[in-house]
């Protein structure tokens, strides 16, 4: 039995849980936008810098996702491929307003993407382009480009503006996943 | 060969950043408390432009000011260790005075402590401002002596009244009221030193260092005086300063002179001493902080390596000349760099004598800095001749292991001009050496039969290894395989990892087996014989095979005493045979140690048959 057949059992069990990986550089907002998609009477006040890894579930479109936070440290960093197996899809958080790093993201984004867990699976890839509301924050396209992200022909894309603070944009994106997830999963029960 | 860089190159924006600066002029700083350092920079200005303080965030520059005058070294500090933390203060220094920024906004000015001009020339002052003296004769006299004066420690005033005309000088006189007593001093360069903690937050003092070789430290907070001293009791003028160390505990400044020689000043010391002279002019110094060790890079085109004592290590001849100079340290891989940027346009990376890295930046670099910009640890920041601003971010993947990318040794390391290491001779090595004189006959006949006795072994061993199919490497046309085992676990379920390689480039290999030899009584192998496919040229196959340790029914409490990382002993070897069809020897053979299972491990149900834990009678601990 398959790993895809294992997950349209799941999901004609109405018990779907998708495993998303949500990776990006420190300081990106991975935990504040998990934090945002949480309900409202569970949102912590302040978020602290991630060590190690959390685990977080949100619902959308029908599919409910298990979300695996991991520390975005630079000595942390060499832990992420430890998730890419069991990862179904990916969410990477870039600081749009930090100019500098944008190189970083895109190397640490091809290390992953060439990664021998993650290349050639067709996990979608969702790409936030975070702080959207900065000043001197790029456009998601620009993001995009900064990232080489025409260059990924192996996998869906998409590239979404957020803002993890207040919430702009996220669901928006966070639907086009489990729109995606729900083609790729779902034929296979039939 | 495809070299793969290990930096990241930084978009810069294509506006025209224009920067004209020095070495001591580049600064960063966390200077909005937000974690994120910005880069500040002196700039000097270019045409028209005046001199500026420069402030980027990344590659943008988020801000400027105007500067009253040229800027000759920038320092940032913070003044105290109050929690939450303050914003950290910029000193800036100007031809006699340092101005400090708070919040990019003057908050305070702090003047060097003037000069007594010397005896003699204020003796020629004295006399100069006596009216009889106001002839062209006289003048003429007195200026002769003022000569004599040595240019360095001659005033401003002084160098300024010689070079007039007579006729000049006489209408300077009788327009001038009040003879000089002093001169100002001017500042040559600026540093920190950090005041009672190394942490990056921490209160540190300004030094400064002046034209006349004095250098002075001045309190964080307060901004007085909190020592001063004398560079060198010769005159030398300091050039660039390097701080080690704290000031409250003990500290080292390392101060390159203008004249061709490195000075150290120490805690308590009213005068520096001179720590070694190099054969040409300095361009940069840099200490490596972990062991106090000094690069310098001279006009000769040499980088030297010097110890803190000030003895020669290392030099090494650099291609081109040598323009600056950074520390690079790699905190994570426990490494520090120096990065040398060459007239060529190119940064080289040594670590000790050895080059690691090589980056092209297809400009000539003015400036380099490597240290925290934004919220990135390890950024190269580089300035060029034309002013432009590159960017560069070491990749976290990165290792500077000297076998990788972009490295080729440099034929002048191999020349090297260290002396020989001569030791001095003892009483012992003159008595070894006479015994050597009178027995050498015998020493050469014991020393070659002794040879002959250990040539005769290793050919024993080899004929019995050979004999038994021992022997780890093939021989004839099977020399290029190659099997290596591997164990895994903790027992008493192992997993041997067996990899079968074939390192011929043209051959291949089919018709091979694998047979395990144990002693069925010790150990259970799951798979004793696997047969190997064919095996490609430079092909390199794995299998993995479980083993087990068996244990009798009555389990020897003994178990419990072999080291659990030593060896089980004689009954742990596992043989491992490589055959091939229709030879009867084997190929090759493996011999596997196998580690003894964790007694945590052992199975209980074992352990309470034997029963030794009740009655405790055979449990003898010493008597093993």
């Amino acid at each position: 039995m398959g790993l895809l057949d294992k997950l349209s059992a799941w999901l004609g069990g109405g018990r779907a849980e998708l495993t998303v990986l949500v990776l990006g550089l420190d300081n990106s907002g991975k935990s504040t936008m998990l934090n945002a998609l949480r309900p409202p009477e569970l949102r912590a006040q302040h978020v602290m810098p991630t060590v190690s890894h959390q685990q977080d579930r949100f619902q959308s479109g029908g599919v409910s996702f298990s979300a695996w936070d991991v520390s975005g440290a630079p000595r942390h960093r060499a832990l992420w491929e430890r998730h890419y197996r069991a990862a179904h899809a990916v969410i990477f958080v870039v600081d749009a307003a930090d100019h500098l790093r944008l190189v970083v993201a895109r190397e640490e984004l091809e290390l992953m993407l060439a990664h021998p867990d993650m290349f050639g699976r067709r996990a979608p890839l969702l790409v936030f382009a975070n702080k959207s509301d900065a000043p001197h924050a790029l456009a998601p396209m620009l993001v995009a480009a900064a990232l080489g992200l025409e260059k990924i022909s192996d996998r869906p894309w998409h590239v979404c503006a957020s803002s993890a603070l207040s919430g702009a944009g996220l669901a928006d994106g966070v639907a086009w996943l489990a729109a995606q997830l729900r083609d790729a999963h779902v034929p296979k029960r039939n | 060969m495809v070299t793969i860089t290990r930096w990241l190159d930084v978009e810069v924006g294509t506006g025209d950043v224009g920067l004209n600066t020095l070495p001591a002029n580049l600064a960063l700083l966390d200077l909005q408390n937000d974690n994120e350092f910005k880069l500040v920079v002196g700039d000097l200005g270019r045409g028209d432009e005046g001199p500026k303080l420069k402030v980027f965030k990344g590659a943008m520059q988020t801000a400027d000011m105007l500067l009253p005058d040229l800027p000759l070294a920038i320092a940032g500090f913070y003044a105290n260790e109050v929690v939450p933390r303050s914003t950290p203060l910029i000193a800036v220094a100007f031809s006699s005075c340092v101005y400090i920024y708070r919040n990019m906004k003057p908050f305070f000015k702090y003047y060097l402590p003037s000069i007594e001009l010397s005896t003699l020339e204020m003796d020629v002052w004295n006399q100069l401002a006596d009216p009889n003296n106001h002839s062209t004769e006289a003048l003429t006299i007195i200026s002769e002596t003022l000569k004599t004066i040595p240019d360095k420690i001659l005033s401003m005033q002084s160098r300024n009244f010689l070079s007039l005309t007579p006729d000049e000088q006489l209408e300077y006189l009788e327009q001038k009221s009040e003879t000089p007593t002093w001169k100002p001093p001017e500042i040559v360069c600026l540093t920190t030193l950090k005041l009672s903690s190394v942490e990056r937050y921490s209160a540190s003092c300004l030094v400064v260092g002046t034209e006349d070789g004095d250098v002075i430290v001045l309190d964080p907070q307060t901004l007085t005086q909190l020592s001063q001293a004398k560079l060198s009791s010769v005159k030398k003028t300091p050039y660039q300063m390097v701080a080690t160390g704290l000031y409250n505990v003990d500290y080292r400044i390392t101060v390159a002179t203008r004249e061709k020689s490195v000075c150290i000043l120490k805690r308590d010391w009213t005068e520096g001493r001179l720590l070694f002279s190099t054969q040409d002019h300095i361009i940069a110094i840099e200490v490596v902080t972990s062991d106090n060790s000094i690069m310098v890079i001279c006009t000769d085109n040499t980088m030297s390596c010097y110890t803190r004592k000030g003895k020669k290590m290392w030099c090494v001849t650099l291609e081109h000349r040598p323009v600056a100079m950074t520390t690079v340290p790699v905190m994570h891989l426990g490494v520090t760099l120096i990065g040398v940027a060459l007239a060529s346009g190119h940064v080289h990376l040594y670590e000790g004598k050895a080059r690691v890295d090589t980056i092209f930046v297809r400009d000539v670099v003015s400036v380099m800095k490597f240290g925290r910009l934004g919220q990135e640890e390890h950024v190269l920041i580089i300035v060029s001749g034309s002013g432009n601003l590159m960017l560069k971010i070491l990749k976290r993947t990165a290792d500077f292991n000297s076998h990788s990318a972009g490295v080729e040794m440099s034929p002048s390391v191999a020349a090297g001009q260290k002396p020989w290491l001569i030791p001095k001779k003892s009483k012992l090595f003159l008595e070894q050496s006479m015994r050597e004189r009178e027995n050498a006959l015998s020493m050469h006949e014991t020393f070659q039969f002794e040879l002959n006795k250990l040539r005769l072994l290793t050919a024993k061993t080899l004929l019995d290894a050979h004999a038994k199919s021992e022997n780890s490497v093939g021989a004839g046309a099977m020399e290029l395989l190659r099997l290596t085992a591997e164990v895994e676990g903790l027992g008493p379920v192992f997993r041997i990892t067996l990899m079968v390689e074939n390192t011929s480039s043209d051959k291949a290999v089919i018709g091979l087996a694998i047979l395990f030899h144990v002693h069925t009584a010790n150990y259970k192998v799951t798979k004793p014989y696997i047969k190997i496919p064919l095996l490609s040229p430079g092909g390199k196959l794995k299998f993995p095979t479980k083993i087990e340790e068996v244990f009798e029914d009555n389990i020897n409490p003994d178990v419990f005493f072999r080291p659990v990382t030593g060896e089980g002993g004689e009954r742990s070897l596992v043989k491992i045979l490589l055959l091939k069809e229709e030879r009867r020897t084997p190929v090759l053979a493996a011999i596997v140690q196998m580690p003894p299972t964790d007694p945590l491990m052992l199975p209980f149900d074992k352990l309470q048959a034997a029963g030794g834990f009740q009655e405790g009678t055979e449990w003898d601990v010493g008597g093993k």
